[in-house]
């Protein structure tokens, strides 16, 4: 069995039993994460969406043995909801139930991955669920998700990170069960599993899932290799036109630090200064929202981070090679739509330029000491990050963050900004209704006044003066129809 | 680590069905006053390390009484974290933040609950600087004004989701008189009118925050003593009130009511069918049992939900609530429709399974199912210290007792089929139902 100490350097190979990542306790409750090493990255170039049809075929669908509606029925009484999801390089299977119901819960996850029914009437079932997924959720519904999505896809142009996880309404179109099929024999091997348990199974169970889940094919699937980036040439902006109240904004571009390499927890420290994930601390915050009520938060990330509007904590198994720097200003009312974006290019500029204070690190540095017990207050998410650290080659994360924090200067933090951030060069994409006149408003030369409905101090009408007249440098502006978007 | 899941084990063993438990929630737990008439409940939960603080006022959008003034109880969630005499939004924002505290807010109809999760340490500045916020809040026009934009920037991010829209409406077509009428949120004409309004928000906070609307939970690595005397050093000076809200009664529905949202984009339809329903109760089990057919009928184990979903397709997302409110609300099926010529065929059919759970009483060995789902639901979100007080700060806010939590789950235990027909029968009648449609501009739908 390869437990997480064997797994530092894992990669996907011919391995001959799945890996594992166990963590034993003394619960009630057993949580599953099985982790599949593939995902959207690996889907076929003419078959975008592929690897999260696979997914959701399997965990939405009947099994050889039962039907769809007999599983629903079955794991009812135990309150037990499987939950699947697909990143680029990884495909997450995740449950929790209580240890009275693990062998009949057990039963019924292991069919779902390991004897698939393959029906008709479940494929196009959940297809159109994704179809719809991509239209209605995310096109017609959440501007903001729609934004950062579209930014990804932007940074990643011919790149196999370059298309949205859910793929394209014309692609999932055209897929058939026998792609699913074909995906999962090829992807879905033996080399690519991880088995996550944690809680309180009986000692034997592992050992018996492990046996179990060695049917799984000894193919060695395809592994997309992950060339370098693009580069993004001046600043690039994207407007999404669409009917809606107001404008959101992403912008971004490539950052060459992930977990596990040396500057990741400088750039941790950075991105908790600049815009803690909603959390009112951080420095766009203050000046966006705080101080002069401009929307509803402002936030930066370095690492990938869906659904930030309905979730407080990052969900663990999104990890990837290769990540982006990204400023999400939420929603904008359109008058302040253009100052808004400058206001935030503007303290980009500065964090560049300046780095942070000596008072500023000892703060943030303190604040993520502790924040970072709170990632993995659940069994589910301990195991989650187990499961990542092995995926980057690092140790147990809390412990690894912790104490790269306690050595951290300053100095090696703003030599971090220096060395990986930049204000220029920058995809941004917004969603806007009148994207004609959002784009003549950025690529004015005029400045973009701001009026307050109260009175601000002589600083902040200074800094206006500044920000209103910044200069956005936007060499292309592209304006796309949001049905157009993932088509 | 090891300390915290023996003591969990032992707390939730009795879950297999040989032991009938005696009490649902499985934790000691301290529930006691002070003199002005605050209410404490300490929870220790053998989780290691981390405390969980809950500060629950019983205070929503219900008490939002007077025309015009829609949303001031989700502005105020706002507005707490503005700052005092003592303490700077500076000054508090910076302790947050050396803490590590994870902090937010929340409010909904019937209640707004300020949250952090925190190492244990931090618990005496923490609850310290919390009654500072709650007994001397202190903002300035101009910061007020500037707050109220944040507010609006919230509308705004809300607004992309049709499911706000057809929730606003189906409120007020279901109310006229209770102040149910509004969203959480408020309307958007009062919400604009936010900055006029200083006066009032003072008004409101002198109403409401007050030690007999509040309730502080403290759940996790925590001594229950040590909580009391830190709570009674902080909060025991703050000075009880006398406001009583005059919450109009809604009166009785006389017949069937329609709402229709025209959506301006591309979207696929909804229909949302709302009767009128009881309130939260943990004496009277009317709301429970409709709790309980809200699974029997509406949930992916349902016969209608396989029928919509699974085999027909017609539909890709259907389920009911019967959200737990202080005064009576709505009991609401909602269902997602793929194509527009189907809304009819899919409203009629939820129709066709009402009438039936009102004509036949629902088999016993699937209620006894519906039973064993909440039982299991409820331990299984019991798995930190955060989800314990978030718990019980919600049934808290209800009955402003922990104990609800056991006296409910009673209630559950004990329905039976002819519970579920004879609520069926006396609250989901056609008098009392009102219906809401929502059409996309153009079709998404096929």
């Amino acid at each position: 069995m390869k437990t997480l100490t064997a797994l530092f350097c894992l990669c996907v190979s011919a391995l001959a039993a799945p890996a594992s990542v166990l963590l034993p306790g003394k619960s009630p409750l057993v949580t599953f994460r099985f982790v599949f090493l593939t995902g959207a990255a690996s889907d076929p170039a003419d078959k975008p969406g592929l690897a999260n049809l696979t997914c959701e075929t399997l965990s939405l669908s009947g099994t050889r043995q039962m039907t769809y509606k007999q599983i629903l029925d079955a794991l009812f009484p135990m309150a037990v909801q499987t939950q699947s999801y697909t990143d680029k390089q990884m495909m997450t299977f995740t449950a929790e139930t209580h240890v009275d119901n693990l062998e009949k819960f057990y039963a019924i996850f292991k069919a779902m991955l390991l004897e698939p029914g393959w029906r008709e009437e479940d494929f196009r079932r959940v297809k159109d669920d994704q179809i719809n997924a991509l239209k209605v959720s995310l096109r017609g519904n959440n501007d903001e998700e729609l934004g950062k999505e579209e930014l990804y896809s932007l940074i990643y142009t011919g790149h196999p990170f370059g298309h949205e996880n859910l793929g394209t309404v014309s692609s999932l179109e055209k897929l058939t069960l026998d792609d699913v099929k074909a995906f999962y024999k090829a992807q879905l091997t033996k080399g690519t599993l991880i088995i996550g348990l944690a809680g309180g199974y009986p000692a034997d169970f592992p050992a018996r899932v492990e046996k179990d889940f060695s049917v799984l094919t000894k193919a060695v699937p395809f592994q997309p290799v992950l060339s370098q980036i693009p580069p993004i040439d001046g600043n690039k902006l994207t407007i999404i036109q669409k009917d809606t109240r107001s404008v959101a904004y992403s912008l971004g571009f490539p950052l060459d630090v992930k977990r596990g390499d040396a500057d990741f927890p400088a750039l941790l420290l950075v991105q908790s200064y600049f815009g803690q994930h909603r959390e009112s601390g951080g420095r766009l915050f203050q000046r966006m929202r705080e101080l002069r009520g401009l929307n509803y938060g402002d936030y930066d990330y370095i690492e990938y981070f869906p659904n930030g509007m309905f979730t407080f904590e990052p969900s663990p198994n999104l990890a990837r090679k290769q990540q982006i720097f990204q400023i999400w200003i939420r929603p904008v009312e359109v008058p302040t739509a253009a100052f808004s974006l400058k206001l935030a290019m503007f303290e980009l500029d500065k964090l560049v330029k300046n780095g942070i204070s000596e008072e500023e690190f000892q703060r943030t540095r303190s604040f993520i000491s502790k924040q970072v017990n709170l990632l993995t207050k659940t069994k589910s998410g301990e195991l989650g990050y187990a499961i990542d650290s092995a995926f980057y080659g690092m140790g147990d994360y809390n412990a690894t963050i912790k104490k790269a924090l306690a050595t951290l200067t300053r100095e090696q933090v703003n030599a971090a900004i220096r060395k990986h951030l930049r204000a220029d060069n920058l995809q941004i994409v917004a969603v806007a209704k009148d994207a004609e006149g959002l784009k003549a408003k950025l690529l004015s030369a005029n400045p973009s006044p701001m009026t307050y409905n109260s009175p601000k101090d002589q600083a902040v009408m200074a800094e206006d003066k500044t920000v209103e007249s910044w200069n956005l440098r936007i060499k292309n502006v592209n304006i796309v129809p949001v049905d157009q978007v993932f088509q | 680590m090891k300390r915290t899941l023996i003591a969990l084990l032992a707390a939730v063993a009795w879950l297999p069905a040989a032991e009938p438990p005696k009490k649902i929630f499985p934790y000691a737990y301290k529930q006691e006053d002070l003199a002005n008439g605050l209410r404490l409940v300490t929870i220790p939960t053998d989780y290691p390390n981390l405390v969980s603080l809950f500060i629950v006022v019983q205070t929503g959008s219900r008490n939002e009484v007077e025309a015009g003034k829609s949303g001031f109880a989700h502005l105020f969630e706002h507005l707490m974290f503005r700052g005092t005499k003592e303490t700077s939004p500076e000054k508090y924002q910076n302790f947050i933040k050396t803490a590590g505290a994870a902090q937010n807010a929340y409010t909904t109809d019937d209640y707004t609950a300020y949250h952090s999760t925190f190492s244990k340490e931090d618990l005496p500045q923490i609850l310290s600087l919390e009654a500072d916020r709650f007994q001397h809040l202190d903002y300035s026009p101009d910061m007020f004004k500037t707050e109220t934009l944040a507010v609006l920037g919230e509308y705004n991010k809300n607004s992309a989701n049709p499911m706000s829209k057809m929730f606003e409406v189906l409120r007020a077509r279901a109310f006229q008189e209770h102040t149910y009428r509004h969203t959480t949120m408020g309307f958007l004409k009062d919400i604009q009118d936010f900055p006029n309004e200083y006066e009032y928000s003072r008004q409101f906070f002198d109403r409401y925050y007050r030690p007999e609307y509040t309730t502080i939970i403290v759940a996790g690595d925590v001594d229950a003593k040590q909580v009391r005397a830190l709570v009674d050093k902080d909060w025991s000076g703050w000075k009880r009130g006398s406001y009583k809200a005059p919450i109009s009664a809604e009166p009785p529905q006389e017949g069937p009511r329609t709402g229709e949202v025209k959506w301006a984009t591309a979207t696929l339809p909804w229909v949302l069918v709302a009767y009128r329903a009881p309130a939260f109760s943990d004496t009277q089990n009317d709301a429970a049992a409709l709790d309980a057919l809200s699974y029997l009928a509406f949930s992916p184990s349902s016969d209608l939900y396989q029928k919509l979903v699974i085999q027909e397709q017609k539909v890709d997302a259907f389920g009911a609530q019967s959200g737990d409110h202080v005064d009576p609300y709505l009991f609401s099926i909602f269902a997602r429709v793929k194509k527009v010529p189907d809304m009819e065929v899919v409203n009629q059919a939820v129709l066709a399974t009402v009438k039936q759970f009102s004509d036949t009483p629902v088999d016993a060995a699937k209620l006894e199912r519906v039973k064993e789902n909440l039982r299991y639901s409820f331990a299984l979100s019991l798995n930190n210290s955060e989800a314990i007080a978030g718990t019980v700060a919600r049934f808290v806010a209800l009955k402003r007792s922990a104990e609800t939590i056991n006296r409910v789950y009673d209630l559950y235990a004990s329905l039976t089929p002819a519970d579920v027909q004879r609520v069926a029968k006396q609250y989901l009648t056609e008098r009392n139902r009102t219906t809401v449609t929502l059409t996309g501009a153009a079709a998404v739908s096929k």
